[in-house]
Parts: structure tokens; C-alpha cells; sequence
């Protein structure tokens, strides 16, 4: 922002001398019309405390600037510029216009074209492209190695045998490292099988204490089943032959006892029989059942023959008796002739 | 110039196929990301570092923690057969450390290992059974591979595999019908010990040995017994009495010695003919051998005709009463013992 500074006036005598005295604000006027105040060049003070120009009371509060108040040098100086380029400006343009005299009264200048063809007017200028290409690369042939030429002198160097290190103590180091690794490794392994071949062994040896443990355990509890199993066969042997022993005494005390009851058995049974008539004599028998029957019935239908006809007769007497009643009944004669 | 100190750590780079290793703690937490990698060299460099890394139990343990283990388990389906012969190694390395046993157990990788059993690729199988191998070792490993039905199928295996294999899935077997009663019903159930018998004459020594030892180990519980008698697996015995190698005579006798302690082994061995063969290994100095025909000799001399025979030989027997080995002496007096014993 350019402030140009203020000329710096100095009096003759090098007092200081204000460019623009200071004055008091001018107050406004209610009443009064300001044209006429300042053409009579009095100033009119006005009390401040009743300016209402002059910010009172809180200054926590916006104020804004009343409207006639003093610019700032700046915006001063950016006016007066304005103000100048608006004149310079418009004297150019005064320029410009004031080549033709002035319309006659009742007519008017306008712009017009005289060309045969009327073309457009305009601020853009008329342009036309033009498209320009290079031809593309063609192959170019390798370029030649660049060989400078030669200068400066050839030095040569020769390493002896022992100058740059001595082999055999050098690699002393390396070779420890490479031995002693691999037999590291080698040992590592060595141990690990011997590690795994000592279990084996000790497995094995318990294995075959424990075979043969287990066997001799094995036998002895075989033999003992053995022996129970013996001895329970023997005992029950022994049971079986008291057992039978029992039944057989129990069995003859039985026949015994049997053969006692019954002695008297068969006494009482042929008398039993014999009351009961179960022996008899055949021929007796033999009359009894036979020949007395026959006799019975064969008597007893001569019986009732002889009834049988005592009946006979008696019907026939009857009959007889009947009719000689009805005969005698008649009163015909008196004829008695027996039917017989 | 170099030092001559030797420094903790192996050079940096000795073997072209490992994947480098970070620094300190991050070694193991970026191969366990590497093991994760889309391409398939990084996942070999992985694991060829991790096989070498895992000889050390801290290792081991570090690689438990940072979870590694369920990335193995994913690599065992993986595609390509090196990189699952690579992780069966590892596997089986980590199992010589307890806390990887124990780990293996957890995250059941077993189950995992168990479908490898029928992979192609011999080296593969080796490796699975080997890790198997270890694991039979201890009650809970056996437990966990009964409880998946692996015995079964390991017998089944026994005669489909090749030599080695052949030997590692008998000893397993052997440890875990050891280890476990259990799993020895499920071998008998699968016929273990006509599959054993057949082995019982195989060329190879080795397994023999195996077989023989499994074979001892399945005359323990009462049902293997009856079954060595039924499968008339004792003239087998009798014969691998006189063989060359000292662990099969002993696993014989021994084998000979548990079946003889039911009534028809003891008869069968008799007829069998194994006093003869049992007598002569009792001067045998190896401590098993040695333990096992006096045992046998102790069970077979129950029987009085066997009893009969012995009483001739005692002499020989109190020679062994002197014996350093308190198993042996306390042997041959037991066998002393029984053989004048009179009813």
C-alpha cells in the first residue's frame, strides 16, 4: 500500500508547520443549512458532551463510526488517486469524442460501416490454427564407444606373496569356526542317539525283569486256582459221599420199617377175602349160579302155565256164566243146551 | 578379520533347500506362516528348516505353541507326495519330545496319520509307522490308537507290508498289546496270532525278533494264551528255541514260558519237546534268555512227569543260584523249589 508521505514542511526557522491546521469538528446543525455556515467561514463549536459523535459510557459494545467522520490518511490518498485516473480518463475520452464537430441541431451522428461486405465487429481478432509436426525419429545407429584419448603415464602394482595377510594365520579363525561347528553338530547328534540308545537299553531290561515277573505271577496264581479248584472238587467229592451215605441209611431204615408193617399184611388179607366169600368151592359155585336159576325160572314158568290157564277156565266159566244169564233172561223157550 | 570366537548360531545358509531363518523368536512364527504358502517350494524350504530345527526340545516346544501342528495336520492331505513325507519326519521328530507326544494326542493328529497308512509312497508309510511306533509307547498313546480301531487294521498290515515297514508295524503292535489290555482283545479279535505264526519263519532276523517279542507280549492276558495253544504256534517256539539271534531265543522262551502256566500249554510244550531245548539255555549268559528258560522250566515242572525228567537236571539249575543278577537266582530257586516239590 503505497502512503506517500506527507511533504515534510518546514518552516524557516525549523519549527514544525501543520499542512492542515487543526480545527474542531464541526458540528451539525440541525436548523441551519451547512452551505451557508461554511461560506461564511466561522467555525461553530459545539459542547462535546452533547456530540453525539464522541463515544460515551461502555466501550465493550460495538460503536459505529458516525457517518461524517474524519478518513483515514490512507484511504485518503486512495480517493485523491481515484479521483485523479476518473479525470485522467475522462479527458482521454474528451479526447477521443472531440474529433467530429458537433451534430447539426436536429440531427445525430451514429457509426456506420461503408464497406460493400458488413462484417461483425468485435474485440476478437480473427485467428486460425496451424497444426506443424516433426517427421518421427528415425533409428540412429549405436553411438560409437567414446574411447578418450589416451593420456597420462601406465603405473603398474605387484602384490608379493606375504604383503596383504598371511593365509595360514587367517584363516586359522575360519577354520575353527567351520571344525568346531560341524563337530558341535556331529556331537549333538552322537549324544542324542546315545541319548535314545541308553532308554532303549533301560527299556529293554525292565521289560524282560518285567516278563519274568509277570510269568512267575502268573504261575503262582495258576497254581493256587489249581489247588482251589482242587479242593473244592475234593469237598464236594466228599459231600456226595456223605450225601449217598444219608440216603442209603435213610433207605434201609425205610425197608425195614416197611418190612415190620406189612408182616401181618397178608394173615389179614386172606381173611378179609376169605369173609368176603373171594374163595369158594367151583362146584357149589357152579350149582349156585347155574343150575339152581334154571331151576327157579323153569319152575316159575310151569307156574305161569298153570296160571295162565286157571285164567283160561275162569274166563271161560264166566263166559258161560254170561250167556246162560242172558238165556235165562229170554223168555223163549226154555231150552238149555250147554255150548259146551 | 574374523573373530575366533565360534558364534550361537550355524551360519545362515547351508543348505539351499531350507527356507531361511528369521531371527530369534520370529524363526518359528514366520515358517509356521510359510507352512501355509500357496507355493509349493516355500512349503518344502518350511519344513526341510523345521526337520532341522526340531532336534532341539525348546524348538519343539516353541513349535507346539505357535500352533504349528494344526498346519501339519493340514499338510498331511496335502498333494504332493515329498511334502507329506516331509511332515510324517517332522512328526515323527517331534514325537521323541514328550510335549510333542502329548501335543499329538490333543489335536488327534493320529487320526490324521491313520488314513496315510494306505498312502503309495513307501517313505511316507515308513515315517507314519515309525510316529505310530513312538506312540504305542505310553498307556494314553495306546489307549488313543485303540480307541480309532488302528490295531486291526495294523494287523491286517502286517502281511501286506514291505520288509522294514513290516518290522516297524510288528513292534508296534508288540508295545501296544504290552501297554494295553485292551488293544490285546482287539488284536485277538483280528487273529493276531495266526498273522504272528506266519511271521514266526520269516528269513529276515529282524523280523523275527519282532514277531517273537509281540508274540510274548500277547501270551500275557489269558485269552492269548488259549489261542497260542489253539494255533499250535509252541512247536514254532520250540523250534525258534535254537535259533541264531539271543533276543529271539529269549522272546521264545519267554512266549513258551506264559502259555506254559495254563494247563494245556504246559502239556502241548511238553510234547512239543522243549525241556531239551529249555535246559540248554538256562547256561545261556544272556540275563534274558537265561531268566526266561528257568521261568518256563518252574511252569512246565508242575506237570510230575516233566517233574520226573527235571529232577535229573537239578544240579545244573543250582548252578544259577550263584548268579549275580538277583532275577536269576531268585528264578532258579523257584525252579528248584518246584521241581522236589512232592505232594
Amino acid at each position: 500500500m503505497a502512503s506517500p508521505l506527507q511533504p515534510y514542511n518546514q518552516a524557516p526557522n525549523g519549527a514544525y508547520v501543520f499542512s492542515s491546521r487543526p480545527r474542531p469538528a464541526p458540528t451539525r446543525l440541525k436548523y441551519k443549512n451547512p452551505a451557508v455556515i461554511q461560506n461564511e467561514e466561522s467555525y461553530v463549536y459545539g459542547n462535546i458532551m452533547y456530540d453525539r459523535r464522541v463515544v460515551r459510557g461502555n466501550t465493550y459494545a460495538p460503536h459505529t463510526l458516525p457517518l461524517r467522520s474524519q478518513p483515514d490518511p490512507a484511504e485518503l490518498q486512495k480517493q485523491q488517486e481515484a479521483r485523479r485516473r476518473a479525470l485522467a480518463r475522462k479527458r482521454a475520452k474528451e479526447q477521443f469524442r472531440l474529433l467530429t464537430p458537433e451534430a447539426v441541431e436536429g440531427r445525430k451522428h451514429t457509426d456506420v460501416q461503408t464497406e460493400l461486405y458488413l462484417e461483425e465487429l468485435s474485440d476478437h481478432p480473427e485467428d486460425a490454427s496451424v497444426g506443424c509436426q516433426t517427421d518421427a525419429f528415425l533409428d540412429k545407429p549405436a553411438t560409437p564407444l567414446f574411447i578418450p584419448a589416451k593420456s597420462g603415464k601406465d603405473v603398474a602394482t605387484q602384490i608379493e606373496e606375504g604383503e596383504l595377510f598371511h593365509f595360514d594365520t587367517e584363516v586359522q579363525p575360519v577354520l575353527e569356526v567351520l571344525i568346531g561347528k560341524t563337530m558341535e553338530q556331529a556331537l549333538l547328534e552322537v549324544l542324542e542317539e546315545e541319548e535314545l540308545a541308553s532308554l532303549r537299553a533301560q527299556q529293554r531290561a525292565f521289560q524282560e525283569l518285567r516278563n519274568a515277573e509277570i510269568v512267575e505271577v502268573q504261575r503262582l496264581e495258576e497254581q493256587e486256582r489249581r489247588h482251589r479248584e482242587e479242593k473244592i472238587r475234593r469237598l464236594k467229592q466228599q459231600r456226595e459221599v456223605l450225601e449217598n451215605e444219608r440216603v442209603i441209611a435213610e433207605k434201609i431204615a425205610a425197608r425195614v420199617f416197611a418190612q415190620q408193617y406189612l408182616a401181618d399184611l397178608l394173615p389179614s388179607v386172606y381173611n378179609t377175602l376169605r369173609d368176603q366169600g373171594y374163595f369158594y368151592d367151583p362146584v357149589q359155585r357152579d350149582i349156585e349160579t347155574g343150575f339152581l336159576p334154571w331151576l327157579m325160572a323153569e319152575v316159575d314158568s310151569a307156574l305161569e302155565k298153570r296160571e295162565i290157564v286157571l285164567t283160561m277156565l275162569d274166563t271161560l266159566i264166566y263166559d258161560v256164566a254170561n250167556s246162560r244169564q242172558e238165556t235165562w233172561k229170554d223168555p223163549l223157550p226154555l231150552l238149555v243146551t250147554p255150548e259146551i | 578379520m574374523a573373530g575366533s570366537r565360534i558364534s550361537e548360531q550355524l551360519p545362515p545358509l547351508i543348505d539351499r533347500n531350507q527356507s531361511p531363518l528369521a531371527f530369534g523368536q520370529r524363526a518359528l512364527p514366520r515358517l509356521a506362516a510359510e507352512l501355509q504358502n500357496p507355493e509349493l517350494t516355500v512349503r518344502q524350504g518350511a519344513l526341510a528348516a523345521l526337520r532341522d530345527l526340531i532336534h532341539d526340545p525348546e524348538r519343539a516346544y516353541e513349535t507346539i505353541y505357535h500352533g504349528c501342528l494344526e498346519r501339519l495336520k493340514v499338510l498331511l492331505k496335502d498333494e504332493d507326495s515329498s511334502i507329506r513325507t516331509a511332515t510324517t519326519e517332522v512328526l515323527y521328530l517331534l514325537t521323541a519330545h514328550s510335549v510333542g507326544r502329548e501335543a499329538i494326542l490333543r489335536e488327534d493328529v493320529v487320526g490324521c496319520l491313520s488314513e496315510l497308512l494306505d498312502e503309495p509312497v513307501d517313505a511316507c508309510r515308513r515315517n507314519t509307522h515309525l510316529v505310530l511306533k513312538m506312540m504305542s509307547g505310553f498307556p494314553a498313546g495306546v489307549a488313543c490308537m485303540v480307541s480309532l480301531g488302528l490295531v486291526p487294521r495294523l494287523v491286517m498290515k502286517v502281511a501286506a507290508e514291505t520288509e522294514d515297514i513290516r518290522e516297524l508295524v510288528l513292534s508296534t503292535l508288540g508295545s501296544c498289546m504290552r501297554v494295553d489290555t485292551q488293544a490285546a482283545q482287539a488284536a485277538l479279535a483280528s487273529d493276531v496270532v495266526t498273522v504272528l505264526r506266519e511271521q514266526l519263519t520269516h528269513s529276515s532276523t529282524n523280523i523275527r525278533r519282532e514277531a517273537t517279542a509281540a508274540m510274548i507280549a500277547i501270551s500275557v492276558p489269558p485269552q492269548g494264551k488259549v489261542k497260542v495253544c489253539e494255533e499250535e504256534v509252541l512247536p514254532v517256539l520250540v523250534q525258534l528255541l535254537s535259533d541264531e539271534d539271543l533276543e529271539i531265543k529269549a522272546n521264545a522262551a519267554g512266549t513258551i514260558m506264559n502259555t506254559a502256566v495254563i494247563t494245556k500249554g504246559k502239556f502241548q510244550s511238553l510234547q512239543a519237546g522243549a525241556l531239551a531245548p529249555l535246559l540248554h539255555l538256562v547256561e545261556c549268559e544272556h540275563r534274558a534268555v537265561c531268566a526266561n528258560a528257568l521261568r518256563a522250566l518252574t511252569c512246565l515242572a508242575e506237570v510230575p512227569r516233566a517233574r520226573e525228567q527235571l529232577l535229573q537236571h537239578l544240579p545244573l539249575l543250582q548252578t544259577r543260584l550263584n548268579h549275580p543278577e538277583p532275577i536269576i537266582q531268585r528264578a532258579s530257586a523257584t525252579a528248584i523249589q518246584v521241581i522236589s516239590w512232592t505232594p
